[in-house]
Formats: C-alpha cells, structure tokens, sequence
C-alpha cells in the first residue's frame, strides 16, 4: 500500500515545480506568437515619464498655435475685404450672447433647448446658435429671460447649406433623430463621405461658413435627388453653453 | 391651505406635466426618447372623472404642450383628446395586479395612438420632401416612446389614482 503511494507521488505531474516551468513556458511561447507585444506596451508606460523633448514639444505645439492663430486673423481679414469687394453678405459677428442650456429635448419629436437669456438680454427671433463644433439651431421664441431654440434636427428645420469642397449647394432637412438629411436636387452632384457642410452663402436665415457637420453616409436610390446623412459637429444632447449670434443679412 | 392642497391634489399634479415635460430627465429615456408624460397624468384623471372632463383636460395638456414646444406647424391636441374621452370609459379593474398591467397596456396605446397622429401630421406637411426618410426615425421614436409609457404607468397611474381618490374622499 505504502508503495504504491510513493510511486503515485514521485510523478512529474504531482510536482508544483514542474507545472510552474510549464506556465512560464507557456508565457514565453505567448511572449514569441505575439512578437514581444506585451512587453513593448509595458515598456511605453513605464518609460513614458522620462521621454526626451516633453517640455520641447509643450513650447512647439504652443508656436503652432500662434502661427495658426495669425493666420487665421489674416485670412479672416482678408475675407471681410473680399466680401466687401464682391458686396457679399457679411460672415464675421462678434456681437454674441453667452447662455446656458436650462432644458433640453434632444429626444423624440420635439427637438429644442432652452437658453437662460431672452428678449431681457437682447435676443431676438431668427437669432443663430452656435456651441462647441458649430450650429445648433435658430431661437424660434423668446420670453422675458428665457429662448427656446430650435434644433436642426428637429423636424421643423429646414435650411441652406452648402458642400464646401464642391460648393453645391443643398437643403438640410431636420428628420427627428441625431442626423439631418442633405437633399442635393440633382443627381450628378459630386458629394462623398467625409465631405465638410457649413451654411449657404446663399441662405436668407444663416449668415455665410457656419460649420454644421460632416456628410457621414449618401443615398443614391432616389431618382432626380441624391441624400446624405449628416453627422453633426456640435453635439445637442451633451453642450451646456452656447453663444446666440445676432444675424444681419 | 392643508385643505386646499388636498383639495386640489389632482390640479397641482397637473402643473407638473409640463414642468417633466421640458425637465425631459435624460436618465429616464431609452434612446433619447422620453415617456409621453401627459398620458400617466391623463389616464387616472379620466377614469375617475369620465370622458367629458377626460377630454377638456387632453385639450387643456395639448394647448399647454404645444405652446411649450416649438412646432407650429403639427399639434399633439387630437391625441390627447381622443385618448383623454376613450380613458374616460375604462372601469378600473377589482383585481388590483390586473389593474396595474392594465395601465401598462392603455398608456402603451394612447401613446401609440399619440405618436401616429403626431407622425402622420409630419408625413402630411413634408409630402414632396423628405418623407420617406423620416419613416425608419418616426418608427423608432413611436416604439420607444410607446415601450417607455407602457414601462412606466404601472408605478405612476396607480399612485396617482389612489391620490386623486384619497383626495376626492376628502372632500365628500
């Protein structure tokens, strides 16, 4: 009995070490199929606090910024001037509101904020909306000291817009959900994903170049009209702080 | 005043309709889409006071609602008139548990009902436009809306029937 217990014992299986050499084997073959993987990424976080060149590129990128930030003073310059050459509308408006959203419905039918500015503040109907990324939508009512806005997803809203690399121009209609349809009236218009949509300097409600999303889908199976869906840049559901623009068109 | 809010129990839950309305409480939504609120207010009212007061008052909501939305153009009036007069003439049930599923089932309807009239009067207005690219949102936003009222008028209509009850025994 005692004998066949020794010999139960004395297998290569029954030894902790033995299956502590395999589990680092295995690791090893991991460490060789996934080409030092694991170890690299290790590697990148625990070096990261001692790369070269952090503060170097802090102080770069700040230059860049200054750099753009000139050029795009003179560019906006330059666009005031050729504007006025050309007798286009203006695009450039720093006379603009601060509010925050104090109610929101971005779900459902009823797209629309609420401001906590009104006609007290100096807004007044048909003023724009613009949040981070670009427009919201139009005020459509004031009270005292209150706007509702209503959003270009809202069913309601229908407006001009334009496809700034092609510069077509086309119709974005509000459909009740996250994304407004383009609606391009003719068929062989050139449109592609990741095209840029601002409004339309041809537009009666919205001043020139307002950023409003990015085409994000298109659909041809319609006869005379070509749709896209547009996947907007400022985000309704989530922006707390808008800035209402007065429009002189 | 203690008498006066118990009283007027079933009007000051009124004027928090819209109040929930334009609060619109993101956490309490299913893919961005809100419970029709008016409705878990309309039903018990019109089950305790009939089909008359059941549709002045799906008038009173509507007026109230659309004034504090921004849609000119389309009314949610007709829904909750007719869903106001047809919760008038529902009997509540003597099974309290049956009663409460039963909530469940009206409101899913009337929201239903609500959603496809609110629905068709878009589809009617953008006819030549667009309306075919609304039919894919429009479904989604009638089956959320209609499995969020349905989800919660079980909870809300039975305390506010037992409320406007307690209130109207008051005062006899």
């Amino acid at each position: 009995m005692l004998g066949i217990r020794r010999i139960s014992t004395s297998r290569w299986w029954h030894k902790k070490k033995n299956w502590l050499l395999f589990a680092i084997f295995l690791f090893l073959v991991f460490v060789r199929i996934s080409k030092g993987a694991f170890y690299k990424d290790f590697y990148f976080f625990i070096s990261k606090p001692f790369w070269p060149g952090q503060f170097q590129k802090e102080i770069v990128l700040e230059s860049i910024d200054q750099e753009y930030l000139i050029k795009l003073n003179l560019l906006k310059k330059d666009n005031i001037r050729l504007r006025q050459i050309l007798f286009l509308q203006e695009s450039s408006n720093d006379n603009h509101i601060s509010a925050a959203v104090i109610s929101r419905k971005t779900g459902s039918w009823w797209r629309q904020i609420i401001l906590n500015k009104g006609s007290k503040d100096g807004v007044e109907i048909g003023n724009i909306v613009i949040g981070p990324g670009g427009l919201l939508g139009r005020v459509k009512n004031t009270s005292l000291f209150t706007s509702s806005v209503t959003l270009i997803t809202s069913p309601e809203s229908k407006l001009g817009v334009w496809l700034d690399r092609t510069q077509i121009n086309g119709l974005l209609v509000g459909l009740g959900d996250d994304y407004p349809s383009l609606i391009l009236y003719t068929k062989d218009a050139d449109i592609k994903v990741g095209d840029f949509v601002s409004s339309s300097p041809a537009s009666t409600l919205l001043p020139p170049n307002i950023p409003i999303g990015i085409v994000q889908s298109i659909d041809e199976t319609l006869k005379s009209k070509k749709t896209a869906k547009i996947s907007l840049l400022a985000k309704p559901q989530v922006i707390d702080w808008v800035q209402i623009y007065k429009v002189n068109i | 005043m203690n008498k006066f809010l118990i009283k007027e129990l079933s009007l000051i839950s009124f004027i928090f309709i819209p109040i929930i309305f334009l609060w619109h409480p993101n956490w309490l939504g299913f893919a961005g889409v809100q419970p029709y609120w008016p409705l878990l207010w309309l039903l018990p009212w019109s089950m305790i006071n009939g089909s008359i007061n059941g549709l002045i008052f799906g008038l009173f909501l509507g007026i109230i609602l659309d004034s504090l939305t921004l849609d000119d153009s389309f009314t949610q009036i007709p829904g909750l008139i007719f869903c106001g007069f047809l919760f008038g003439r529902i009997k509540l049930h003597s099974d309290i548990l049956v009663g409460h599923f039963r909530y469940g089932l009206i409101c899913s309807f009337g929201s239903f009902l609500c959603g496809t009239l609110y629905f068709l009067q878009i589809l009617f207005r953008n006819f030549s436009d667009s309306n075919s690219l609304m039919l894919t949102t429009s479904v989604k936003n009638i089956l959320a809306e209609v499995f969020l009222t349905g989800f919660f008028a079980p909870f809300i209509c039975s305390q506010l029937l037992r409320m406007f009850k307690f209130s109207r025994r008051k005062l006899q």
